[in-house]
């Protein structure tokens, strides 16, 4: 690797580094601003200049010697920007001459002739990377008048959640960058010149980005804060607690700032192999759910008809009382549990133990709503992607296909960290679904399948590596069993016939299907809308299952399967058996439970509800005695005999596992809201009242059982967990907060990452043998006239209780909408913007049109999260007519 | 008894005799106070501008330099319908607990404002302890007249340039 001297301390650095990373590796500080690590350089406001040099080259092209022996140096004539230097063999970097500090000095100065110093008002004071390098580096005292400050606009809205200061503004363009590069959201930009130079939106509404908050963290000065934070507290004033997001099942690390027990901001927490340094704006801003006015605050117990104010003793008597009348009525297997994939591992652990340990039953689920097509439980057991998989920095060897998702509403920062991948690393992408999505735009190769031929895709990808003899002949010879049967049964499939059935060119099929067998990694994502066909396509199972065996692309890491989940404990829910079919630890059960459909219509007596709301999309029976544990009186708890206040994540400690399968930790942050208590608190009161013996004094030692006895997590506690987490500021009390600003405006990056990923069957056990086995697909290609394919798909900002609780965010909240193609358009006689009727079986509603693009003829997509849009059918077949 | 131990109580009898005629230092406190010098340290003020906005900004700098963390202050965003002080930030709340208050001082010195003053108040006492921590309301000074009170409407538009005077403790 190549040497460089900076300040007489040598250090090795590869080929490519900038000068600015090198001195990092070599302890020495090189003031910056415009630079950040995560983006692109620009050198656009020097304050990295330093000298530059290299080794002297005689006429013999030999370098040169001086007196002492060393290598003689050719310095530059004039100073060179660190942030867009590249490194090179021998190179010598001078930081401390006074020449480098007179231009740091100046640059300062200059930067502050234009900026209003308002730090005392400033929401980034105190954090504030301008202010630390005026301290650390500037003159200390200004040559120009006070009055002769350059003024510009303050207080200027950029959208609903983001204030801009334009006379903070020093012009770095990190923000325009990140958008850029990024984000992917091309709303920002400068206009004008000179010192009048200033940031403007370019989108509308104003900054429509998902990732505008991140702007804030970024930006080196305050010209751009957060409107939800916005003066109501000064950074060194509040607690730093370590939390994980509690929207999305990708799991983002963030710090939950608190003063007086009220959440005043929450900012991101670096992990680099979850989020990097990112956050979307719902993990950022959605947060005022956890201190609503109307969370509940004491337990209700129905009394004559209504729910009434009651202790935790009386409601919990009566939930046992009850319960164990039912029992011996009905026996265990009258008693069903359905608990919600928002809730931490612990409660999920105790809750399952609670069913089939204190009660002897089985009914257990999770599956309602969202999350209804939670499926791959043993896929992702067996294929889980290898331990360590990057998606932000996945490079040219690895291909990913990311099939029937749509990341960019679902799991924000999996889009932005994949779109990383493509712009700097170079990974080859191939997005597949029934519609184009944003993600489609990086794709190297974009495929728009026919919604319901999600296997035959997948099926004629298969067909090619085999016609072709691509396949992994040594890992299939020492693994995998049973494929000869597959080929037999994949004759009558050819390319051709399976293009036909998905609407794809067969060439198209075969490019992806090539890219694949000869990447030397391959990842699959595989999305909601993929596992919802699933479902009633069993085929799409195993020809992801035969995709990844035949290329022998599991068990190592950027290797395997990644099922995006919808919320940020599906994959726990799973993990702990919230299933009929598994118990804890994914481990197949022996008798069958009831499912969520069985346990709503009745068919279970009494129903245990926590932390989902199954009323919400109708169908719901009310069962003899209906339990619901949750925050707010949701349309369950309105039907509810006893309901019980727990408490949100901000409140407690637990554990969460992300779509990756991490474990990570989050703190609790305020008081309890009233009396609300922790689920795993209430779940174990329940069992203790029926006789168990549990004794859990905190949520620590519900998971150290977890790690002792659920292999999956073996190993999992909570001081396992607390490894490397990245806390910006000293704790409260110990030295001083303001010392330390947090290193994401400074770019001062450790690029660590915390949490544990438990290992798939296909990574723990380097000898298993897998069966490949073959589903008929069944693909329908029903031809309609006047009748469109309906795909559901969902919005990040919805209607729901959590979102809902944010002012802030409502704006963002689209009005409901239909997205139509073109043609059909045209032949419905409607436009962008119109208003249409859609029809299916009885039900009509009235809804926008949206004409862009975005879905191909004879599909219509509506987003079913927003107003009246619920509970519409995936595959459903809907007429549209012009209002 | 020898003659000087009578010779010392003469003197000392003088000393009493000669004060009887000079006049008394003590001070009939609480009828009478005796004046403190110009930068004694006794309460807190806050001061207001000449126009009556608040001088305070809300920037907590008096709370972050108090070594005794006596200073509470909750920010907030104003508008010009209800203006407090120049600028876009006031003090929504300001309290400061006069036990843990050791009047030092370094909350005036590190006002960038001039707002909080430690005046000339000493008479401190309380029979609660609740009492002693004293609210924004207590230490704002009256307003120079009765139509010049905060929060107030300001017709044009506030002038943000002026949150942070460019001569420590001047004015508007
Ligand atoms: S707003 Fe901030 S991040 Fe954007 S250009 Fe100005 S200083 Fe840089
Ligand atoms: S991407 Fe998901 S986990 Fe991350 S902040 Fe957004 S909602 Fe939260
Ligand atoms: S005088 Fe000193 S101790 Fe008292 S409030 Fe001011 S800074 Fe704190
Ligand atoms: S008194 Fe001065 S230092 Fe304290 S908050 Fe007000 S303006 Fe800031
Ligand atoms: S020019 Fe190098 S950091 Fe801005």
């Amino acid at each position: 690797m190549p040497k460089v001297t900076i300040d007489a301390k040598t250090v090795e650095v590869p080929n490519g580094t900038l000068v600015v990373e090198a001195a990092k590796k070599a302890g020495v500080e090189i003031p910056v601003f415009c630079y950040h690590p995560k983006l692109a350089s620009v050198g656009m406001c020097r304050m990295c200049l330093v000298e530059v040099g290299t080794p002297r080259r005689g006429k013999d092209g030999q370098i040169e010697m001086d007196a002492n022996g060393n290598p003689a140096i050719a310095w530059m004539p004039k100073l060179q920007t660190a942030c867009t230097t590249v490194i090179s063999d021998g190179m010598a970097v001078r930081t401390d001459s006074a020449q480098v500090a007179d231009a740091r000095r100046s640059v300062v100065e200059f930067l502050l002739t234009s900026h209003p110093l308002d730090c005392p008002i400033c929401d980034k004071g105190g954090e504030c990377p301008l202010q630390n390098l005026t301290m650390a580096y500037g003159p200390g005292k200004s040559r120009f008048p006070v009055e002769s400050k350059f003024h510009n606009e303050k207080r200027v809205p950029l959208g609903d959640l983001i204030m801009l200061d334009r006379e903070r503004c020093i012009q770095c363009s990190r923000c325009i960058r990140f958008q850029d590069e990024l984000a992917d959201d091309h709303v920002l930009g400068f206009q004008a010149r000179g010192r009048g130079i200033e940031i403007v939106s370019l989108s509308t509404p104003e900054f429509d980005s998902k990732f505008s908050g991140n702007t804030i963290d970024i930006c080196p000065v305050g010209a751009l804060t957060s409107r939800d934070f916005r003066l109501s507290a000064r950074v060194w004033e509040v607690h730093d607690y370590p939390s994980v997001c509690a929207h999305c099942s990708v799991g983002c690390n963030l710090l939950i700032c608190e003063r007086d027990h009220q959440i005043k901001r929450i900012v991101p927490r670096e992990n680099e192999a979850v989020n990097a340094i990112w956050i979307c704006d719902k993990g950022r801003f959605a947060h005022h759910f956890t201190t609503a006015p109307d969370r509940l605050t004491t337990p209700l117990v129905r009394k004559n008809g209504s729910l009434q104010p009651a202790s935790w003793d009386d409601a919990l008597d009566a939930i046992v009382a009850k319960f164990a009348e039912i029992k011996k009525q009905s026996g265990a297997s009258a008693l069903a549990g359905l608990g919600g994939d928002r809730t931490a591992n612990e409660d999920l652990y105790l809750f399952q133990k609670l069913f089939r340990q204190v009660l002897g039953s089985n009914n257990l689920e999770h599956r309602v709503g969202w999350s209804a097509s939670n499926v791959g439980v043993d896929l992702v057991r067996m294929y889980g992607a290898g331990a360590d998989t990057n998606l932000g920095a996945l490079d040219k060897s690895v291909t990913a296909l990311v099939i029937g998702a749509d990341p960019e509403e679902e799991q924000p920062v999996i889009r932005l960290r994949l779109t990383r991948s493509v712009r700097n690393f170079g990974l080859n992408l191939i997005v597949a679904n029934g519609r184009v999505t944003k993600l489609a735009s990086h794709a190297k190769q974009s495929i728009v399948y026919r919604y319901g031929a999600e296997s035959a895709f997948l099926l004629g990808m298969i067909r090619t590596i085999l016609d072709e003899g691509l396949e992994n002949k040594e890992f299939i010879g020492a693994r995998v069993n049973n494929l000869d049967a597959v080929r037999k049964s994949i004759e009558p499939f050819t390319v051709e016939h399976c293009a036909e059935l998905c609407d794809v060119k067969p060439e198209k099929i075969r490019d992806a299907a090539r890219l694949i067998a000869q990447s030397p990694s391959f990842l699959i994502l595989y999305g909601r809308e993929a596992m919802a066909a699933q479902q009633h396509d069993p085929a799409i199972t195993s020809s992801i299952e035969t995709l990844l065996l035949i290329t022998g692309h599991v068990g190592r890491v950027n290797n395997g399967l990644i099922a995006l989940y919808p919320h940020n404990n599906s994959t726990g829910a799973m993990d702990f058996g919230l299933l009929p079919t598994h118990s804890a630890g994914r481990v197949k059960s022996d008798v069958k439970g009831l499912s969520a459909r069985e346990m709503l219509s009745g068919k279970a007596r009494a129903l245990y509800v926590m932390a989902c709301d199954p009323a919400a999309d109708g169908n719901f029976t009310k069962p003899d005695l209906l339990v619901v544990q949750d925050l707010f009186l949701t349309e369950t708890a309105k039907l509810a005999d006893v309901v019980l206040p727990a408490q949100s994540f901000a409140e407690r400690d637990g554990t969460l596992t992300n779509t990756e399968r991490r474990v990570q930790l989050f703190r609790a942050a305020i008081k309890p809201i009233g009396e609300s208590k922790p689920d795993w608190w209430i779940v174990a009161e329940i069992a203790k009242r029926l006789g168990a013996t549990w004794h859990y004094r905190n949520s620590a030692e519900i998971m150290d059982e977890i790690a002792a006895t659920v292999p999956l997590y073996a190993g999992v506690t909570y001081a396992a967990l607390s490894d490397n987490v990245m806390m910006p500021r000293p704790p409260y009390g110990q030295g001083n907060p303001s010392d330390e600003p947090t290193e994401i405006a400074m770019g001062e990056l450790e690029n660590v990452s915390s949490g544990k990923q438990w290992l798939s069957v296909a990574e723990s056990d380097a000898s298993a043998k897998f069966e490949l086995f073959w589903n008929e697909p069944r693909g329908e290609g029903r031809e309609a006239k006047n009748e469109l394919v309906l795909a559901v798909a969902r919005s990040l900002y919805d209607r729901g209780t959590l979102v809902g609780k944010t002012k802030i965010v409502q704006p963002r909240v689209p009005a409901p909408y239909v997205e139509i193609n073109s043609q059909d358009a045209e032949q419905i006689g409607v436009g962008d913007g119109a208003r249409v009727r859609v029809s299916f079986d009885s039900r009509v509603i009235e809804l926008n049109a949206r004409v862009d693009g975005h879905v191909p003829p004879g599909t219509v997509l509506v987003p079913n999260n927003l107003d009246g849009t619920a509970a519409l059918p995936m595959g459903a077949w809907v007429k549209i007519e012009k209002v | 008894m020898t003659l000087p131990d009578l010779g010392a109580i003469v003197k000392g009898m003088s000393v009493t005799l000669r004060e009887m005629f000079n006049p008394p230092a003590t001070i009939q406190y609480p009828e009478v106070k005796k004046p403190v010098f110009p930068r004694f340290r006794g309460r807190h003020e806050l001061k207001r501008h000449e126009n009556g906005l608040e001088k305070c900004i809300g920037c907590s700098l008096c709370a972050a330099a108090c070594p005794a963390d006596a200073i509470y202050v909750e920010p907030a965003e104003q508008t010009d319908a209800a203006r407090y002080s120049p600028g876009e930030r006031y003090a929504k709340r300001y309290e400061i607990n006069l036990i843990r208050c050791i009047f030092c001082g370094f909350c005036e010195e590190a006002c960038p404002t001039g707002a909080i003053i430690l005046e000339h108040d000493y008479e401190l006492s309380y029979y609660n302890r609740r009492d002693a921590i004293i609210t924004k309301d207590k230490l704002l000074v009256p307003p120079p007249a009765p139509d010049q009170s905060t929060p107030r409407a300001i017709k044009d538009p506030g002038n943000l340039y002026a949150a942070i005077p460019p001569v420590k403790g001047g004015v508007e």
